[in-house]
């Protein structure tokens, strides 16, 4: 039985992609997913582990006390607020990166940089953006990724740099995205296993029960635009600014 | 299928539910603008043009500061209603521009209300958009756009409040459409974006912890100015009496405060005090009421 190989477009600048391996099995696969895998593992060093995105506040507040609290503030950051709108960015950002859109790429920053609703929300997607795509030049370059690197000097949103290493790695967009909402959910409920008398089974069923809402946003994302950014949690925003003057913290967000 | 009323719309745009409830309701169209500078430590008027629904009135400035208050003829806003406001304060004016009344946002059957408002301040300008609240009917559908256009050395106070259904009345809303997009450019570059976006059961997503525990009247402050982030801490201070819930972060030459309150009546009485507190300035005489 022949498997359908997926197929990607090489990218201007980057080499093809060898199809003749000799070594290689029969469930050989041109798409390569390591580097995503690796990028995305809470172990990446762009100092994941030290924000909440004001879980922190609403553990303090008093909102988030059990898995299913956990799981409907969470479900609600997906479908209402950073999980979409980060999604939107990421899209457009592997989009613009894809095409070798320099200037669309910039916009795109530009305005993933400015969304952030308060100074910590600023340096969470900024200090891992700026991190995360250093870290990726050093180790995975790609002409395409260095090119475009280069463009965004300054702030860099962490969509944006994740968005801009996928393209630049021909990592299939849905993939891509998936995986990216999934790994940030994965870690706001490490935070909150870390904050609140949450179990790790208990934290790991939530990412379970998470997993289909992550595709079908996914495939929403498909059809939208830098028009159809919006976020409806106005109080998990005002959390991170209430999280600035919180007594206890252990979390930068 | 025959043709129903709307001569306009062509029957292929609508689906035909919407054909057959198709408002008749002549839609408001409004445009205003506004232009003021400063000279002599006053400001003055420099363009006042006016056309449809909308009106400025420019009630006695003290001092060297103008008042500006926008009145809109049509008494609310409903359904494919266009409204577009251009404010420019140039170079060293001061302009404060305002409302006279908390601006209603009808039911509506079909079409988005749009409105569409551009702001800018010049050199050392002082700009302060204080409309009164905004406030949603069940089954409204608003479309706000913001931009507004900084020069590097100004002063830009933004204070917008929004009410979801009719309190008084215990209206929920069973649906609707908000979406209101912030743009601020400072010197050219973005520097501030919110993009508020409410869809479908409102109401409902009102509920929410992350969105808005049940509460439905919110308020957001931008402060962008050369002293937003040295203030943080006197504005921290002053929203220590605050009954509402909320918060205040500053960071790259901004300021944000936002409010979360059970009703209007919280909201206006900790929002008014502690606008009289960061202005040092009394509220519009129109907003007391």
């Amino acid at each position: 039985m022949i498997m359908a190989i997926p197929t990607i477009t090489p990218l201007a600048g980057k080499p093809p992609i060898a199809m003749a391996d000799p070594d290689a099995g029969p469930s050989a696969d041109p798409v390569d997913i390591l580097p995503l895998l690796a990028w995305l593992s809470p172990a990446f060093p762009v100092g994941a582990y030290a924000y909440s995105h004001a879980l922190e506040w609403a553990v303090e507040a008093g909102d988030i006390r059990t898995e299913a609290d956990l799981a409907g503030w969470l479900e609600d950051l997906l479908l209402h607020g950073l999980g979409r709108n980060d999604g939107i960015l990421f899209a457009q950002a592997m989009a613009a990166a894809g095409a070798g859109d320099g200037a669309r790429l910039i916009e795109v920053n530009a305005l993933a940089v400015a969304l952030a609703p308060s100074a910590e929300l600023w340096l969470e997607t900024c200090q891992q953006g700026r991190s995360f795509l250093d870290a990726v030049c050093a180790a995975w370059p790609a002409p395409a990724l260095l090119a475009q690197a280069g463009l965004l000097k300054g702030e860099v949103a962490y969509p944006v740099a994740v968005g801009l290493a996928a393209a630049s790695h021909g990592v299939p967009p849905q993939l891509a995205l998936e995986a990216f909402l999934l790994a940030m959910m994965q870690n706001l409920v490490s935070a909150a296993i870390r904050l609140a008398p949450i179990g790790q089974t208990a934290g790991t069923r939530v990412v379970a029960a998470l997993a289909p809402k992550v595709r079908a946003l996914a495939a929403d994302i498909r059809t939208l635009t830098l028009d159809d950014l919006g976020s409806a949690t106005f109080r998990a925003d005002l959390g991170s600014l209430r999280h600035e003057t919180q007594y206890t913290r252990l979390f930068r967000s | 299928m025959g043709m129903t009323s709307a001569a306009s719309w062509r029957s292929e745009d609508l689906p035909p539910v919407l054909m057959k409830s198709a408002p008749k309701r002549q839609r408001s169209v409004g445009r205003l603008r506004i232009a003021a500078a400063g000279a002599g430590g006053r400001t003055h008027l420099l363009e006042l043009e006016e056309q449809g629904a909308l009106r400025g009135r420019l009630p006695r400035s003290d001092g060297g500061d103008m008042e500006a208050v926008i009145v809109n003829t049509s008494g609310g806003v409903a359904c494919g209603d266009t409204f577009s406001i251009e404010i420019e304060a140039r170079g060293g004016a001061r302009l404060t521009v305002c409302t006279p009344a908390a601006e209603k946002v009808y039911r509506s059957d079909a079409d988005e209300a749009s409105i569409h408002v551009r702001l800018a301040a010049g050199h050392g300008a002082a700009l302060h958009w204080l409309p009164q609240e905004t406030i949603l009917f069940d089954q409204a559908r608003l479309v706000r756009r913001y931009e507004v256009d900084l020069a590097p050395v100004s002063h830009f106070l933004a204070f917008e409040a929004l009410v979801l259904g009719r309190a008084a009345r215990g209206e929920i809303m069973s649906g609707g459409q908000l979406t209101d997009q912030w743009r601020v450019r400072r010197g050219g570059g973005l520097i501030y974006a919110d993009a508020l976006r409410l869809s479908g059961p409102i109401g409902a997503l009102l509920a929410k912890p992350a969105i808005a525990n049940g509460r439905h009247a919110l308020a957001t402050l931008l402060y962008v100015a050369p002293d937003a982030e040295a203030r943080l801490d006197d504005v921290r201070a002053a929203l220590e009496p605050c009954a509402s819930e909320c918060g205040a972060s500053a960071w790259n030459g901004l300021l944000v405060v936002r409010w979360l309150a059970a009703d209007i009546e919280m909201l206006r009485r900790d929002a008014t005090s502690f606008l009289m507190n960061f202005r040092g300035a009394p509220m519009p005489r129109v907003w007391a009421s």
